[in-house]
């Protein structure tokens, strides 16, 4: 059943999958951070244009789903703009903007629960809006947010699988290979799960320890109410 | 030169809320036509009935709020014009929230420090050397290293104060300093103030801390109705108000803190 799993071919196809699930996600985390943060700011300072605009941007993002974000990148925007675009690149691009409407979310709510009295201390002192946002507000909403922020790493590495739609090599493109090589279904799948399952379990660890050790007294008990 | 340290003219501010019914909003007039004028080392005392708009006011006065109609002076400095740069003006302004407000994922230290290295640009050492005179100045310096869970709420209010007098600012706003604290901890707060007093800081206090009024402000100011009602000496005040309103109360607030 297993024995394929010797095998130094499938063995690589394995490894290679799952860097660029790993990669994806990462990325998609990351850039979801960054854009997240902007949007959360945008959200909770911008007038009525801007905020119309961002609940558009984060409602087509969170109500269709990713397989088709992806298609529409892929197949119209290198189309529209008449270049070649790597399918790698516009798949981190659509996982990192996927995950910033997802995030953006997280973030506002995080951040209001500090925002009022937190900004009322910031300006007492002589701060800037931004000074305050970056030295008081960031530091305490990111330190709350990181339990979601370790779901949005979960669900965002198993939407990876939505690459091989579109002919990049992730771990499930190597299952779909291996399986159509040796014909054993279960096991392969077993096997690409368990690779899942090892993966998101091990950053979630991680996560649960960089929560603990930021963990600052008084500021989880945010989380709570 | 300025003869004030800071002054209010004709300062008005209303603000909206939600009203008892749901989506009704009730316009609230907390300050109307109010000016004040605080020379240097004058030590003034707010007080009157709660939501009056005292607290507004005072946080018009550190531009916290911003009025909607009249000026605000600090010093020479038109704070309502356009184009103020307000950050620095409020740098000059200490405040002390009713509600505390430290900044939650900073020790004490790190409370008092953030300001004197990002607004005045101090280098660390001198900052840290700053922030913890401040901090033994108001007898907090034990709990420089906590967290502001971790303190009571009398030491996080030290704090707090240290947090504002840190970069000697020409004034220090306080919004009922003590009234969010448990009462026996109101006692070492108002040590604070009073040495602060002695010192001959400028002070504009929100308060009902009666004896303690009596004791250092040189001016009370009766407050009621987003308007100032009756100004005098703690004398006047303690002895016999020229308006109903301010005797009925004094009458209130003495029968409440001897009982």
């Amino acid at each position: 059943m297993f024995e394929w799993l010797a095998n130094p071919t499938y063995y690589t196809w394995i490894l290679q999958g799952l860097t660029l699930t790993i990669e994806i996600t990462l990325f998609g985390v990351f850039l979801g951070l960054i854009l997240g943060t902007i949007l959360a700011m945008g959200d909770i300072y911008g007038g009525k244009i801007v905020r119309g605009f961002i609940a558009v941007y984060v409602e087509f993002f969170r109500g269709s789903p990713l397989f088709v974000q992806l298609f529409i990148a892929v197949y119209t925007i290198p189309a529209i703009l008449n270049i070649q675009i790597s399918h790698y690149f516009l798949a981190f691009l659509v996982f990192g903007l996927n995950s910033a409407a997802y995030q953006k979310g997280y973030l506002k709510g995080s951040m209001q629960t500090v925002l009022d009295d937190q900004m009322a201390a910031g300006l007492s002192v002589g701060m800037s809006r931004i000074q305050t946002l970056r030295y008081v507000i960031l530091p305490q909403a990111y330190r709350i947010v990181i339990p979601s922020w370790t779901n949005e790493f979960c669900s965002l590495t198993k939407s990876t699988s939505t690459v091989a739609f579109v002919g990049l090599f992730d771990l499930v493109s190597a299952g779909l290979s291996i399986r159509m090589r040796t014909f054993e279904i279960i096991p392969v799948w077993i096997v690409i799960g368990l690779i899942y399952l090892a993966w998101i379990t091990g950053v979630s660890k991680i996560m649960d320890i960089v929560y603990e050790r930021k963990k600052i007294p008084g500021i989880e008990l945010d989380m709570q109410s | 030169m300025a003869t004030f340290v800071m002054e209010a003219k004709n300062v008005y501010k209303t603000y909206t809320m939600k009203g008892d019914k749901k989506g009704e909003e009730k316009v609230v007039e907390a300050v109307k036509d109010v000016s004040l004028t605080i020379r240097k080392g004058d030590i003034k005392l707010i007080f009157g009935p709660s939501g009056s708009g005292k607290s507004t006011f005072l946080r018009c006065m550190a531009m916290l709020d911003i009025p909607d109609k009249g000026q605000i002076y600090l010093g020479d400095e038109c704070l309502t014009k356009s184009g103020v740069d307000l950050n620095k003006a409020r740098a000059r302004i200490g405040f002390v929230f009713q509600h505390i407000y430290l900044f939650r994922h900073l020790t004490a230290l790190g409370n008092v420090e953030l300001a004197l290295r990002q607004v005045l640009k101090l280098p660390k050492e001198q900052a840290r050397k700053r922030a913890l005179d401040a901090l033994t100045e108001v007898k907090v310096c034990d709990c420089a290293n906590k967290y502001p869970s971790q303190m009571s709420g009398g030491q996080a209010q030290r704090v707090g104060i240290a947090r504002a007098i840190a970069r000697n600012p020409d004034i220090i706003l306080l919004d009922e300093p003590t009234s969010a604290l448990d009462p026996e901890l109101t006692g070492e707060v108002i040590d604070t103030l009073r040495d602060l007093a002695k010192e001959g800081t400028t002070m504009l206090i929100v308060s009902h801390e009666m004896p303690f009024a009596k004791e250092v402000a040189e001016e009370m100011i009766f407050y009621d109705e987003g308007r100032i009602i009756e100004v005098g000496p703690p004398s006047l005040f303690f002895n016999a108000p020229n308006t109903d309103r301010a005797k009925q109360f004094m009458t209130r607030i003495i029968n409440r803190t001897t009982r």
